[in-house]
């Protein structure tokens, strides 16, 4: 019998992932994952509520259940990255960096060390012929959050509800009567879920008030509580009605730029500015999965040549592969943030090109490529 | 059948008959009497007691007598009671009596604890017995001391401590001190939150200055508490306002809460002694019953507390199993398992951790009966051979 260790957060996801691998005969075992426990001010950390939603699931299930602790790991390369990056002006995603440095690394590792065959999440996600593809619900894929994970874990992966829609999940556990069917969706990072990521820095992060400036005309239309709080493009949570200077035509402002140097954040009523869009994204820590795929001189995808070796390193525009011309290319697929649209792209090796200009998106975020259905890595936008 | 019959005649009035609810330390129904006292005091008898007109001072008088009502079953006053939200916040409370050190018990409820805390208090170490180790106690007393907090039944395990000997010592320390002109004072504060359903509490005999006592845990409302306080106490207000309850707790009364508790106080003292042989008959009775455990709180407990431990089995577990079946039983105590933390208190009694993580609490009451613990004695050796079956094919 192959034993598989599941990731438990006590949510229906990863409870139906457990019940599908314990009805496929699996010797399962479930464990929670205690990345972080610390109450916010006001805030109450729910993990304790978490952990035995999902050790009641386990127990039903009868199943082996047991707590594994990351918090140190988790404060040390998922926080420390989060807070540094937002202190370098910059939108991290957190969820991005937990299955890489946590998930998919520590509790992998750990699993494998015990004995298991294989790890499973409750991830939509699937993986066809050894490689990370999306999920059939559309809806919920999660390989947004899952691009950096490793091959080696990959390769020791299962994704069991990847196949399916998330309200055949949720059917699927109420006929099974799995409590948690009517739990509320968490946000993945316990700590950001209810009070948001605002409230959650202040705590962490020495922030200091500042300007907000019209870009256009440099004048001061309000103060920012700290410049870390802004993305590019937001246009919540600017007060700046009412104040002096400020005209009040009803018409809301956006943010276009940020001087973190001077603690200034700009603002215009412009949609059309040109902070605001943009045809290339530069990314930086590429991590490009399926080395088979390269990418020919004009960045487009290279097709896959059956019978060919696969290339040893990603190919890029200095190094197209020559049996791969005679082929038509292929069109790269770019997802710029969880659920949004696929659009096409071209990739020279570090800079994405887009056919029509794309609203920008905010530094730190995740550029994912696709070949249709098959996550080929991304980037992170610089 | 008789059950079916039951529940549809009486199914929409209370509880969930088919349950085996075994954690009345945890909570108690509002009993129906307790219930019916209040109800007036919601709509008809609302009158704010502070009103100057004669339906409000009737309000006042009522709710004055039911004060008296409670402070009578302790042999206080109602004058020496002050109301509040409970028995976390009447602890609270009896801790601004004093600015000087802090000694209390190592196995207290976290409101005694995180407030000693916060004032720097020093733990008194229990015996293995769960009893308070009175020497450990006589050598932390310093000239400086000025409270002592001591429950006078632990809700984990049920322990009831020695509160006359913990006062007779202070009572002595006190005489030390004045043959010696220090002035200082010593007061004894004790959580009787668990104590009042069972025990016979009179705090002039007791020697206690500041009791806290809980309505939530004798069949009464939620979030009614009160703190009976000495003349040698002098307390600081928490909340400040209209100046209720001696200018200690303002903020209008909480009259159907009151007069639901003093209710409660009221059947609690009357069904005292037949309750206390009931629950004892009824834990030699599952104690015979169950199978393959060891009994942790052997001597020194309430009548109606049992805490078992499994070796080798997580009783977090035991407790979802029985969950399926609508057996009610906890861990620890309910809110540490919650937690996911270790009882601080089952550690103190020296207990290795997987004995503590096989341990259950089951605390019996008003809502079960002989046949009820016949029953729970099969369904949890079921579960427990069911649990030991799982661990055995897993290895």
């Amino acid at each position: 019998m192959k034993t598989v260790y599941v990731g438990m957060s006590g949510g229906v996801d990863s409870s139906v992932s457990a019940l599908l691998l314990r009805e496929q005969g699996y010797h399962v075992v479930g464990v929670y994952m205690k990345n972080w426990s610390k109450d916010l001010p006001g805030m109450k950390c729910p993990w304790a509520e978490d952990l035995a939603d999902a050790k009641r699931v386990a127990v039903k299930l009868g199943i082996d259940f047991q707590v594994w602790d990351f918090e140190e790991a988790y404060r040390e390369k998922v926080v420390e990255y989060m807070l540094n990056e937002f202190k370098n002006g910059n939108t991290p995603n957190p969820d991005i960096m937990c299955n890489q440095e946590i998930k998919f690394k520590l509790f992998y590792e750990k699993a494998m060390e015990m004995g298991a065959d294989y790890i499973a999440t409750g991830h939509y996600a699937r993986i066809i012929d050894g490689k990370l593809a999306r999920a059939v619900d559309e809806n919920k894929d999660q390989t947004y959050f899952l691009y950096r994970i490793s091959d080696g874990a990959l390769k020791h992966t299962l994704f069991p509800i990847g196949e399916m829609k998330k309200p055949d999940v949720k059917k699927l556990a109420k006929e099974k009567g799995l409590h948690n069917a009517y739990k509320k969706e968490s946000m993945g990072v316990c700590f950001v879920g209810e009070v948001g990521m605002k409230d959650f820095l202040k705590e962490y992060i020495d922030i200091k008030p500042g300007e907000i400036r019209e870009v256009e005309s440099e004048k001061v239309l309000g103060y920012h509580e700290g410049a870390v709080f802004y993305t590019i493009g937001q246009r919540h949570g600017l007060y700046l009605s009412g104040e002096k200077g400020a005209v009040n035509d009803g018409m809301p402002y956006y943010v276009v730029k940020k001087d973190l140097k001077n603690n200034v954040v700009y603002v215009s009523k412009n949609l059309n500015d040109e902070n605001l869009w943009t045809d290339e994204l530069k990314l930086k820590d590429i991590l490009l999965r399926q080395l088979e795929h390269g990418f020919l001189g004009d960045g487009s995808l290279a097709p896959v040549v059956t019978g060919l070796a696969p290339s040893s390193s990603v190919v890029t525009s200095a190094c197209p592969q020559k049996a791969s011309s005679q082929l038509p290319a292929k069109r790269l697929l770019v997802r710029l943030r969880h659920r949004a649209p696929l659009i096409p792209a071209r990739f020279d090796g570090e800079t994405l090109h887009f056919e029509n200009k794309i609203k920008r998106p905010a530094s730190g975020q995740s550029a994912v490529f696709y070949d249709d259905e098959i996550c080929l890595g991304g980037g992170i936008i610089a | 059948m008789l059950k079916f019959l039951a529940f549809l005649f009486l199914g929409v009035l209370c509880y969930n008959i088919f349950m085996i609810y075994l954690d009345h330390a945890a909570a108690t129904p509002v009993s129906e009497k307790v219930f019916e006292a209040m109800k007036p005091y919601f709509s008809d008898d609302f009158f704010n007691p502070s009103a100057a007109y004669l339906p409000a001072k009737k309000i006042a008088s009522d709710y004055e007598n039911a004060k008296a009502v409670i402070a009578h079953a302790i042999g206080a006053k109602a004058s020496d009671l002050i109301i509040t939200a409970g028995a976390t916040e009447a602890n609270n409370l009896a801790f601004t009596a004093t600015n000087g050190e802090i000694l209390y018990l190592e196995t207290e409820h976290d409101s005694v604890r995180r407030v000693a805390e916060k004032y720097g208090g020093k733990i008194i170490r229990v015996l293995p017995s769960g009893l308070i180790d009175l020497k450990d106690l006589k050598s932390k007393i310093t000239d400086k001391t000025e409270l002592i907090s001591v429950s006078l039944v632990n809700n984990e395990l049920g322990t009831i401590q020695p509160l006359a000997e913990v006062a007779g010592i202070i009572r002595e320390v006190k005489l030390d001190r004045m043959k010696r002109g220090i002035k200082t004072g010593l007061l004894l504060h004790s959580d009787a939150s668990q104590a009042l359903n069972l025990l016979d509490i009179n705090v002039s005999r007791l020697g206690i200055d500041l009791l806290t006592l809980n309505a939530a845990k004798v069949y009464g409302p939620k979030g009614v508490g009160a703190l009976y306080v000495s003349h040698d106490a002098r307390l600081k207000p928490l909340t400040y306002g209209g100046g209720q309850e001696n200018g200690l707790r303002s903020g209008t009364e909480n009259v159907p809460g009151v007069i639901g508790f003093a209710k409660a106080v009221e059947l609690a003292k009357k069904h005292l002694n037949a309750n206390r042989k009931k629950y004892t008959e009824w834990k030699k009775t599952l104690l015979s019953e169950l199978k393959d455990y060891e009994l942790i709180n052997k001597k020194h407990a309430l009548d109606n507390f049992i805490v078992l431990c499994y070796n080798g089995i997580d009783a977090e577990r035991l407790v979802f199993l029985l969950e399926e079946k609508e057996v009610y039983v906890a861990t620890g105590a309910a809110c540490a398992a919650s937690k996911g933390v270790r009882s601080h208190v089952l550690k103190a009694i020296g207990l290795t951790d997987e004995q503590i993580a096989g341990s259950l609490r089951i605390t019996f009451g008003e809502t079960n009966d002989e046949e009820q613990i016949h029953e729970a004695a099969k369904i949890i050796n079921d579960v427990v051979k069911t649990e030991r079956a799982r661990i055995t094919a897993c290895s």
